[in-house]
C-alpha cells in the first residue's frame, strides 16, 4: 500500500494515540501478536485484506488505471498523517439481526454444555483478558462459559479455520497446540504451500478467531492442529450475542417496570423511563453492607434488584422499613442534597441498580420540572408517606 | 445460468447486470447503438405511471459498489428527448446476496425509511422501488458532486469552517431522523455515505442500516441489538452489545468531525479487534498538529463520550443542545436548513449527468449465486414491498 510510504510526525511505527504497542506492518505483526498477545487473535483480518472490498481508493495504489480521473485525484500531501493509516474507503459490516425473545416470541435459552469445575476455571482464565468478555456480569459470564462446546481434534493436520473463509466461531485451546499460517494473497490457495507462511503457534490456554463474535469477517489466517489429540472449546457468534442481548434486554425491562412504581417518577414518559433504565448501574453488596448511611448527603437513588435490605434510624434498633425485590430507596436524593434520613443495610447479598442525581438531571433535566408537570404533589402514596428516609 | 431477466433478448455476459449499457457519450465512442430499435422507444417515460422495470433504464456507468449492492447512473431508455436526457441513480441489490448476508430486514427497513424521509434537504431523494427475478432496485435522484470522502482525502483535512458547514447540515439530518421522524437511527455515518450536490450541500445516502426504533406495544422505546456500522465509527455500546439507540449517531458525528479536522479518525488499527478495544477503552486524543480549537475539541469529546448519560445529543435537550454548543455559535440554523449559503467546496460538475466526481468501479460483479426456485419460494414474500 502506498500509505506505508507516508512519513509520520509521530515517528515511524508509533501510534500517535498513546498506545504503548509498537506496530510493525503486515504479517510481521501477526507473528508478534501471536507470541505476546492473547487478546487479539491472529485470525483477525487486517485492513485492506478483507474480501469484498474490491475498490482500491485513489490513494490505494491503482489511480493510474483510472482513465477518467479528473483534477480531483492525486495523492494528498503526506505531511501530518500517521504512517500506517490506510486511506481507502471503509467497508460497512453487519452481523445477523437479532431480536430479543420477548419481542419475537420464539423460545430460546442458552445452550449448556457441562464442564468440570477445573475446566470452567481454565476457560474463565483463558477468556478473562479479552475485552469482549471482561465487561460481562457474573450471570452473562456463566452463560458464555456454559455455552462453550467441546470440539475434539483427533489428529494432527486438521484445519480448524481456513484463511478467507467466513468466520462463525471463536475457539479456546484446552489441550494440544495449533499452528497459524498466513498466505499473503488473503486466502488459502491450492497446492503444497497454499497455507502460506507459518506466523505463530497457539498453546493450551490461548484462543483465536474472536472477530467472528462481532460479525462475519473472512478469516485472516489458517489454523491447523500441530499434534494429535487436541481439544478446543468453541463459541458461535449468534449464541454469544444472544446471551448478551437477552440478559441486557431482560434487565432493562425489569428496570423499566420497577421505575413505573416510583411515585416521584410517575410522570415520566415511557421514553424517559427507558433513558433512565439505560443509565442505571448495577452494583452487588454482601449481607450486612451499609448501602446508604444516615446523615450522609444523598446523591443517588437505588432500586433493589435482588435480595433484601432494611432501613434503620439512629437510636432505634428496630428496622423502620423492609425492602425486597422491586423496592426503591433514596429517591429524595434526586430532589435535593438533604442528608439521608436513615441507613439502609443489606440483609442478604443484594444487587441494586443505582442512579445518580447528576445522571438523572443530565438526561431529563431537574426533577422539580418533571414534578411540576402534573399534580404529583397531591399523590397520596408519595415519598412523604412511604419513605422513612424523608427528613422531618 | 438462468439468472437473467425475462425481457432480455440476449443473455448478458456472466456477472454483468442485465441493464442495457448506454451509448456513453462521455466515453468518447460516439457510436450509435447498433441494437435493433427498442420497441419501447415511443412509450412515454413516467416514474409515477405503473411499475418500473430494469428495461426502462440504460446504464451509463457504475458510481459505487458494496457487498451486495451496486449504484449506477442511469437514463430512461424511452420517452421524449427530454425524458431520455434525464439522469438518475439506480441502486441495484442482488437478492441472493441480500439473503446470504442476512440483510433481509435491513433492506426492508431501507425501503420504508427512504420513503418516510423523502423531501428532506440533506437526504438523498427516493423516487421509486421495484424488483425483478434476481434484483431489487431503488431509483434515487442523482447527486453529482461525489463522496465527501473523496474531498476530505483530496484536501487532506478541512479547516474548521468547512467542517462546521458539513457538521451543521448533518446535525439537522440527525435531528430530523431522531426527533421529527420518531426515533430513526441511521447507524452508518461516515464520509463515504455523504455526497455533495452541485452546490456543495450534503446528501446523506445509503440507508441500508437505518432502523426505526419507535415504541413497542407497551409504549416503551425499542433499543436494537444488531451489530452493524463501519468499524472506525461504531459506538462502544454496539461493540458491547448493550442494546443501542439513536445515541450511536451522535458518537459517529464526533468521529466524523474529528476526521474532517484531522484527516483520519481518532481510533484506527489495521487489526479490527485492536480497533474495537481502542474504541471501548481509549479517550479521544488530539495530536499537537494541526491545532484544533477548544470548541471543536470539546464538541468531539462530548459526542464521543462512552457514558450515554453524558453524551451530547443523547442528554436532555437532544439535538437542540448540540446546536447550542459553542462550536456552532456562529451558525444560523434557519439559513443552514434553507441552504442560503453555497457549500465551501463546489464540486466540478459540468452538466447534470457528469460523473467525473465519482471514482471508476468495475462494471461487472465478480461472482454471484443464482436466485433459485427454492430461494424464491422461501424468501420472495420478503421482497413484496418492492
Amino acid at each position: 500500500m502506498s500509505s506505508s510510504g507516508f512519513t509520520s510526525p509521530f515517528g515511524a511505527n508509533s501510534n500517535p494515540f498513546g498506545s504503548s504497542r509498537i506496530e510493525a506492518g503486515g504479517m510481521q505483526r501477526v507473528a508478534e501478536e501471536e507470541e505476546n498477545d492473547t487478546i487479539t487473535s491472529p485470525t483477525t483480518p487486517h485492513f485492506g485484506q478483507s474480501a469484498g472490498n474490491t475498490f482500491q481508493g485513489p490513494f490505494g495504489g491503482d489511480a493510474s488505471s483510472d482513465p477518467q480521473q479528473s483534477g480531483l485525484r492525486g495523492p494528498p500531501s503526506t505531511e501530518g498523517y500517521p504512517a500506517q493509516y490506510n486511506f481507502a474507503r471503509r467497508t460497512s459490516v453487519s452481523a445477523e439481526s437479532l431480536k430479543p425473545v420477548a419481542d419475537s416470541y420464539d423460545n430460546w435459552t442458552p445452550p449448556v454444555h457441562p464442564k468440570s469445575p477445573e475446566q470452567l476455571a481454565r476457560l474463565k482464565t483463558a477468556i478473562s483478558g479479552n475485552f469482549l468478555f471482561s465487561h460481562l456480569d457474573d450471570e452473562q459470564c456463566a452463560q458464555v462459559l456454559g455455552a462453550l462446546v467441546e470440539k475434539p481434534i483427533p489428529t494432527k493436520g486438521i484445519k480448524v479455520i481456513t484463511q478467507g473463509d467466513a468466520g462463525d466461531f471463536f475457539y479456546v485451546v484446552e489441550k494440544g497446540s495449533f499452528e497459524v499460517y498466513v498466505n499473503s494473497s488473503g486466502s488459502l490457495q491450492p497446492g503444497p504451500d497454499g497455507m502460506g507462511q507459518k506466523v505463530g503457534t497457539i498453546e493450551a490456554g490461548g484462543s483465536f478467531g474472536e472477530l467472528a463474535l462481532m460479525y462475519n469477517a473472512p478469516r485472516a489466517a489458517t489454523v491447523i492442529s500441530a499434534e494429535p489429540q487436541c481439544t478446543l472449546w468453541a463459541l458461535d457468534r449468534v449464541t454469544f450475542r444472544r446471551i448478551l442481548m437477552e440478559s441486557t434486554f431482560a434487565r432493562r425491562r425489569m428496570y423499566e417496570s420497577f421505575l413505573e412504581e416510583v411515585p416521584l417518577l410517575a410522570t415520566l414518559t415511557p421514553y424517559e423511563r427507558s433513558k433512565i433504565a439505560d443509565a442505571l448501574e448495577s452494583q452487588k453488596f454482601p449481607a450486612g453492607h451499609t448501602i446508604i448511611r444516615e446523615g450522609d448527603p444523598g446523591h443517588s437513588f437505588y432500586l433493589l434488584e435482588s435480595g433484601e435490605a432494611v432501613a434503620y434510624r439512629s437510636g432505634n434498633d428496630t428496622p423502620v422499613k423492609h425492602y425486597k425485590k422491586g423496592d426503591f430507596f433514596g429517591e429524595l436524593a434526586l430532589l435535593n442534597d438533604a442528608p439521608r434520613a436513615a441507613s439502609v443495610v443489606s440483609q442478604t447479598e443484594v444487587k441494586v441498580a443505582r442512579l445518580g442525581k447528576s445522571a438523572f438531571q443530565r438526561l431529563l433535566g431537574p426533577v422539580e420540572g418533571i414534578m411540576r408537570r402534573t399534580r404529583y404533589v397531591g399523590v397520596k402514596t408519595g415519598v412523604e408517606d412511604m419513605d422513612p428516609l424523608q427528613s422531618q | 445460468m438462468a439468472a437473467t431477466v425475462a425481457h432480455s433478448q440476449h443473455a448478458p455476459p456472466p456477472g454483468l447486470h442485465p441493464l442495457q449499457t448506454a451509448p456513453v457519450k462521455a466515453a468518447g465512442s460516439g457510436q450509435e447503438p447498433t441494437q435493433e430499435k427498442n420497441i419501447l422507444d415511443d412509450k412515454p417515460f413516467d416514474i409515477g405511471a405503473g411499475r418500473l422495470s430494469a428495461s426502462d433504464f440504460v446504464r451509463v456507468r457504475t458510481l459505487g459498489t458494496g457487498t451486495f449492492a451496486r449504484v449506477c447512473l442511469v437514463r430512461p431508455s424511452h420517452g421524449t428527448e427530454a425524458d431520455r436526457s434525464k439522469v438518475y441513480a439506480l441502486k441495484i441489490l442482488r437478492k441472493t446476496e441480500v439473503i446470504k448476508q442476512k440483510q433481509l430486514d435491513h433492506v426492508r427497513h431501507e425501503r420504508q425509511i427512504l420513503a418516510d424521509v423523502r423531501g428532506h434537504p440533506f437526504i438523498t431523494n427516493f423516487l421509486a422501488s421495484f424488483a425483478d427475478h434476481d434484483f431489487l432496485y431503488f431509483l434515487l435522484d442523482y447527486v453529482p458532486g461525489g463522496e465527501l470522502f473523496t474531498y476530505v482525502r483530496k484536501f487532506r483535512r478541512f479547516d474548521e469552517d468547512t467542517a462546521r458547514f458539513y457538521a451543521a447540515e448533518i446535525v439537522l439530518v440527525l435531528e430530523h431522523l431522531h426527533e421529527e421522524q420518531g426515533g430513526v437511527a441511521y447507524r452508518d455515518l461516515k464520509p463515504e455515505n455523504l455526497l455533495l450536490d452541485a452546490e456543495g450541500h450534503i446528501k446523506l445516502v445509503d440507508f441500508g442500516f437505518a432502523v426505526r426504533l419507535g415504541n413497542n406495544e407497551s409504549g416503551h422505546p425499542v433499543e436494537t441489538y444488531t451489530m452493524c456500522g463501519t468499524p472506525e465509527y461504531i459506538a462502544p455500546e454496539v461493540i458491547h452489545n448493550k442494546g443501542h439507540t439513536t445515541a450511536v449517531d451522535w458518537w459517529a458525528l464526533g468521529i466524523l468531525i474529528y476526521e474532517f479536522l484531522m484527516g483520519f479518525p481518532p481510533f484506527w488499527h489495521s487489526n479490527k479487534m485492536e480497533l474495537f478495544k481502542q474504541i471501548v477503552e481509549k479517550p479521544v486524543v488530539f495530536p499537537s498538529e494541526p491545532p484544533v480549537s477548544a470548541a471543536a475539541q470539546d464538541i468531539i469529546r462530548q459526542l464521543c463520550t462512552v457514558d450515554r448519560s453524558r453524551r451530547l445529543g443523547n442528554i436532555s435537550g437532544g439535538a437542540a443542545r448540540v446546536k447550542e454548543h459553542p462550536f456552532f455559535a456562529a451558525v444560523d440554523w434557519d439559513a443552514v436548513y434553507h441552504k442560503r449559503r453555497p457549500g465551501p467546496i463546489i464540486p466540478p460538475v459540468r452538466f447534470p449527468g457528469d460523473t467525473q466526481c465519482f471514482d471508476v468501479w468495475p462494471e461487472e460483479d465478480e461472482h454471484w449465486d443464482e436466485y433459485t426456485d427454492e430461494l424464491a419460494e422461501r424468501y420472495e414474500a420478503c421482497f413484496s414491498d418492492f
